[in-house]
């Protein structure tokens, strides 16, 4: 020992030393270090999980959002927003672009849904009476596993590719006009020559969305049939995309942005973001993360209290050893080092424990999600959008490196206050100390 | 032996080893402050999504003729045909410990034109005075005044005079059926554009003096469609309702009273939802503190190891060691709860009348169950739960002592006063 | 002899054009294609100018109104209300799919969206499409007889519309009769597809207009609603009167007349 201590004007002997003495120093405190660690693990797996978990919620959320709106990111042209009128359609030149650039291989890879619709309001009537109605026709292809309203079926079964005169119906709708499945009832709306135009349709499929306005006024309908009807041929009126993860949206949309430039510039086209259309869903997910910030700044704040009260202890329980140190020629700055190190390494070490153990978790239930329907039940709305109770955490790596550095951050604070005090030691005065 | 004793001896050794008294009281304090708060600030949500959904248009209770749910058809009144004394129901209603408020209201459905722009609109017609005892959502207009009777005045939501590019002053068409069948239409003034912050509520509804909208509907005075009463805390409303129930006249047709939760039952599992939370989240945060507290009492321990042989030695039992170190333990969570106090309540107070408006941050407004929730960090009392918490803090701490606490029973005395 | 073979020349000619000439008067009165046409076009002109009286019942009120009517083809119509005094005044103007309503009480006129035209007309159990029908009823039916014979002692037809395969039709099937001598029609029964009858319109008093034979009466009675009609009787109706597009304008929406 004396002879490295000679040594150690070296720089790599120094650290060395350091290291040696700091884990040495960790291991005969065992138990205590332990204790303080366990603390840590603790701390450090739960917000691994539960933020793992709250992002997967966030990614429910917005995913059921966008599913039952116009996706991550929609491009439609400016006035369609307010207008819902079929002169608001988009040319068939904006919609190929669209398409195009939808298919680059670096957006393509991140696209999981994408569909193209004819949105407008029109009027529903069937000999029980007449009721406005959404009309949304889609491709049902494209439209299946994008929204979610094709796997709330009731009865029958969503539209297929043959179908002609098929519409998928809200219950809301479908009790105010007294219809049924095979029912034929007649929608009426204005045509692209500006004259009211009715259409024959049947339904092939009732549905349960839980949420009342898309249950009375939403109908799906084959595109084609709606281009029958209103002569738009295969027009849209807005194209959306569903995204695998909402953190990709920005990237999405400046690039749909940048090859739509021309037609954004006239007028013809415009790129919202999920953000846009749906601000009280971000504002939801903005004050629910900021509650588990809140949660976990109070619990690594105890943390940080007991790895304080660890560390001090083991400082002030070793004076007389600091002081030979320093007498042997260690300097304050090495002892402190000393003392932070150990607090680090301790950190450190539970800490990557800890957020293992949450990465084991979360991918133990990555697979099939965690079912919390006995909470939440099965009605929730949040923001309009209903909430599923089977929450699927979520990893990201952001997230993990965020963490990660939070305990590190966490245990360096922790640990200056008993370095200071270490390297503060007054050599001659430590010698009347037993230990 | 009495444990008086031993609360002494646990007090003195705090003062043992200061800073670690002192680090270890702080987790444990910031446990208690911090559990306090998070759910004082949960409960703060809640509070204000219920009284959001409650208190911002629709009060706590709300009285109907049976039938009126949910067609809303002009013709279910209360009292039927004939109506019945709206004033004598509104009396026995006022006189309940429990009503703050309580407002009569006539509902029709028709059409707000500003010439070219129509948009399809819900009438309310309302007693301006109660009515503002009642809601909040003509406390703040976003322009003009509330409607006099009489005069034709006519408020709308920010939303529909968007849509109607119309603005206070201007002049508005009214078209609706009457109840006699006649196209009944007038012209209004626009006095008044209120916010509620809900998008649909300002797209649809058009307010104005419940006599004017029964003048309009040919409906006497004495038929309206709806009572709706505001209760001093939406948790008493189910109680209220019933009460409200059994006391009002007896009306034919049959009448309803209807509390908020049975209106919004999601809401009413969410609350409880959140509310099973709060345990968790206590469990959590002492269940972290436990081992700051317990690394502390093993040090204290210890180092005190020579003395609990003496007092082994001497003949005290190992039971009287687990006495000393736990009020040790004790003594700790007093100190810890007592600095808890100390910060948490001037910090409750802080936040339940001066709460910071987080808006600047999150922007927009949420609806959860279609009620509004605006960002604030505004916190709830909970008393019941605050003695829980300190519960949970003085239990806490006794559980960290216990393990130190049979290891010093079980220090070996000779062994120990040798110098091993 | 010649003069006879002229003659009788003629008389065989007349014969024999008669002969090919009747089987199509015959198939003519039985062809119900033929006979529904003529009903369809019974109140449809290139134009028209009336005044109707309509009774309207419903669960809660009674209503007479007095009105008078212009329509030319189906994209423009007109409707001012001459009764009840109070509501005198009030119009309707169609013009292309845009709908403007005159309310006299207020001198103002508003323009609605056809999407909040909802079902009824003018409050009555007539819908929209009752009144401004589109197209034609052989365009969208197909139509056969059910029964050709007498009912309380009137000869009378019953047809079968069944609503071609993807005719914007709501029921499920209409069913009409037609009195045999003078091709008025007698009732209508619209069905939902489940055979169930949804409402009936009966048509009496039958009185000639500007040289054409029509009912005068026309009921309309919902099957749900037992207690509930809408009853029009026409005062006054002329076809093919000399209006033309000007005519529906704005300015005589607003004409109190």
């Amino acid at each position: 020992m004396a002879k490295t201590l000679m040594t150690l004007r070296s720089q790599p002997m120094q650290v060395g030393v350091i290291l040696m003495l700091a884990l040495r120093n960790l291991r005969r405190q065992l138990r205590r270090s332990i204790l303080t660690a366990s603390a840590m693990i603790i701390g450090g797996w739960l917000l691994l999980f539960t933020f793992s978990l709250g992002d997967g919620t966030h990614e429910t959320w917005i995913d059921s959002g966008v599913r039952m709106s116009g996706g991550h990111v929609t491009v439609e042209r400016p006035e369609f927003r307010r207008s819902r009128k079929i002169e608001d359609r988009l040319s068939a030149d904006v919609r190929s672009t669209i398409e195009r650039a939808l298919e680059a291989p670096e957006i393509a890879a991140q696209v999981v849904a994408q569909s193209a619709r004819l949105t407008i309001n029109a009027l529903a009537s069937s000999p029980a009476g007449a009721r406005p109605a959404q009309i949304i026709a889609v491709d049902p292809l494209a439209e299946a596993p994008f929204s979610m309203f094709d796997d709330q079926v009731l009865e029958g079964r969503y539209l297929e590719p043959d179908d002609r005169l098929a519409a998928y119906v809200g219950i809301g709708l479908v009790e105010s006009l007294d219809l049924r499945l095979g029912s034929r009832f007649v929608v009426q709306a204005q045509d692209t020559a500006q004259d009211i135009s009715g259409q024959l349709l049947r339904v092939v499929g009732i549905f349960q969305s839980g949420m009342p306005e898309a249950d009375q006024t939403v109908i799906h309908i084959p595109i084609q049939t709606a281009g029958d009807w209103l002569g738009s041929d295969r027009d849209v009126t807005n194209v959306g995309v569903v995204l695998a993860d909402s953190a990709t949206v920005a990237s999405v949309a400046t690039h749909l942005e940048r090859v739509l430039a021309e037609p954004i510039a006239h007028g013809d086209a415009s790129v919202l973001e999920w953000r846009e259309s749906n601000p009280a869903l971000y504002a939801a997910v903005a004050i629910d993360n900021f509650g588990n910030y809140l949660v976990y700044g109070i619990l690594f704040t105890i943390i940080a209290v007991g790895i304080v009260n660890t560390v001090l202890m083991s400082v002030l329980h070793r004076h007389r050893e600091f002081g030979v140190l320093q007498a042997l020629g260690l300097t304050p700055g090495q002892t402190g080092a000393i003392v932070l190190v150990e607090g680090l390494t301790l950190t450190a070490i539970s800490g990557v424990i800890g957020v293992s153990l949450g990465l084991l978790t979360t991918w133990y239930f990555f697979g099939d999600g965690i079912d919390f329907s006995a909470l939440i039940g099965e009605d929730m709305t949040f923001s309009g959008v209903v909430i599923d109770p089977i929450i699927v955490p979520m990893f990201r790596v952001s997230r993990l490196s965020q963490i990660l550095v939070f305990i590190l951050v966490i245990g360096a604070a922790a640990s200056i206050y008993p370095a200071r005090r270490a390297a503060t030691i007054d050599t001659a005065e430590a010698m009347k100390f037993e230990r | 032996m009495s444990d008086f004793p031993w609360l002494r001896i646990g007090w003195r050794n705090l003062g043992r080893n200061r800073k670690r008294t002192g680090l270890t009281a702080l987790g444990l304090a910031v446990g208690f402050v911090a559990s306090v708060f998070v759910v004082g600030w949960s409960e703060g949500l809640m509070v204000e999504m219920v009284e959001s959904a409650t208190s911002l248009v629709n009060g706590q209770i709300e009285i109907h003729d049976a039938e009126f749910r949910p067609d809303r058809s002009l013709y279910d009144t209360i009292g039927g045909r004939e109506g019945t004394d709206v004033q004598a129901l509104l009396r026995v209603i006022d006189g309940d410990a429990s009503v703050v408020a309580a407002a009569p209201r006539v509902y029709a459905g028709g059409l707000v034109s500003s010439g070219e722009a129509t948009s399809a609109g819900l009438f309310m017609g309302i007693d301006p005075a109660r009515e503002l005892e009642l809601t909040r959502f003509l406390d703040q207009l976003v322009d003009g005044r509330l409607p006099v009777a009489g005069q034709n005045e006519l408020l709308v939501g920010e939303e529909m005079a968007r849509q109607l590019s119309t603005g206070v002053g201007d002049e508005l068409v009214v078209v609706t059926s009457g109840a006699d069948g006649s196209m009944a239409n007038d012209l209004y003034t626009l006095v008044g554009i209120f916010r509620s912050g809900l998008t649909d509520l300002d797209a649809t509804f058009a307010v104005m003096p419940i006599g004017d909208l029964q003048t309009l509907l040919v409906l006497p005075p004495n038929r309206v469609h709806e009572i709706a009463v505001a209760t001093a805390d939406p948790m008493v409303a189910e109680a209220t309702a019933a009460r409200l129930a059994d006391l009002l006249p007896a009306v034919d047709p049959a009448i309803e009273v209807v509390p908020w939760t049975v209106l919004n039952p999601a809401m009413v599992d969410y609350v409880a939802l959140a509310d099973a939370m709060y345990f968790i989240i206590v469990g959590i945060v002492f269940g972290i503190a436990i081992f700051g507290v317990a690394n502390s009492m093993l040090m204290a321990t210890f180092e005190r190891r020579r003395e609990f042989a003496v007092m082994l030695a001497l003949g005290a039992t190992p039971r009287s060691v687990w006495a000393a170190v736990l009020s040790e333990g004790l003594a700790v969570g007093v100190v810890s709860l007592a600095l808890g106090a100390v910060v948490a309540f001037p910090l409750m107070v802080w936040f339940h009348n001066a709460p910071p408006d987080m808006s600047r941050f999150l922007g927009s407004d949420v609806t959860i169950f279609g009620a509004l929730l605006s960002p604030s960090l505004r916190v709830e009392y909970n008393v019941p739960f605050w003695f829980a918490c300190a519960t949970a803090l003085i239990v806490t701490a006794l559980l960290a002592a216990l393990y130190p606490a049979i290891r010093a029973g079980r220090t070996p005395p000779a062994d120990t006063l040798s110098g091993l | 002899m010649a003069r006879c073979s002229g003659m009788t020349y003629r008389v065989v000619g007349l014969l024999v054009v008669g002969c090919l000439v009747m089987p199509r008067l015959v198939a003519a009165q039985t062809d119900p294609l033929e006979i529904m046409a003529r009903v369809d076009r019974l109140l449809r002109g290139e134009s028209s100018r009336g005044v109707a009286a309509m009774e309207v019942v419903t669960e809660h009120w009674d209503r007479q109104m007095t009105m008078e009517l212009w329509s030319l083809g189906t994209d423009y119509s007109l409707v001012r209300l001459r009764a009840p005094q109070r509501e005198a005044g009030t119009a309707t103007l169609m013009a292309e799919d845009d709908i403007w309503n005159y309310l006299p009480k207020v001198d103002r006129t508003i323009k609605i969206p056809s999407s909040m035209m909802g079902g009824a007309w003018m409050g009555s159990h007539f819908t929209n499409d009752d009144l401004v029908k589109e197209s034609q009823i052989i365009e969208d039916y197909d139509i056969e007889i059910a029964f050709e014979g007498d009912r309380e002692n009137v000869a009378v037809w019953e047809f079968l519309l069944t609503p071609k395969p993807e005719a914007a039709i709501v029921w499920g099937h209409v069913e009409y009769q037609v009195r045999q001598d003078d091709y008025m029609p007698v009732w209508t029964k619209f069905y939902d597809e489940d055979g169930e009858l949804s409402r009936t319109m009966t048509y009496s008093e039958f009185v000639e207009f500007d040289g054409r034979l029509v009912p005068a009466v026309m009921d309309m009675h919902p099957a749900d609603k037992p207690g509930e009609r809408t009853s029009i009787r026409y005062e006054e109706l002329e076809f093919d009167i000399d209006i033309d597009q000007s005519f529906f304008s704005l300015r005589n929406l607003q004409d109190r007349r």
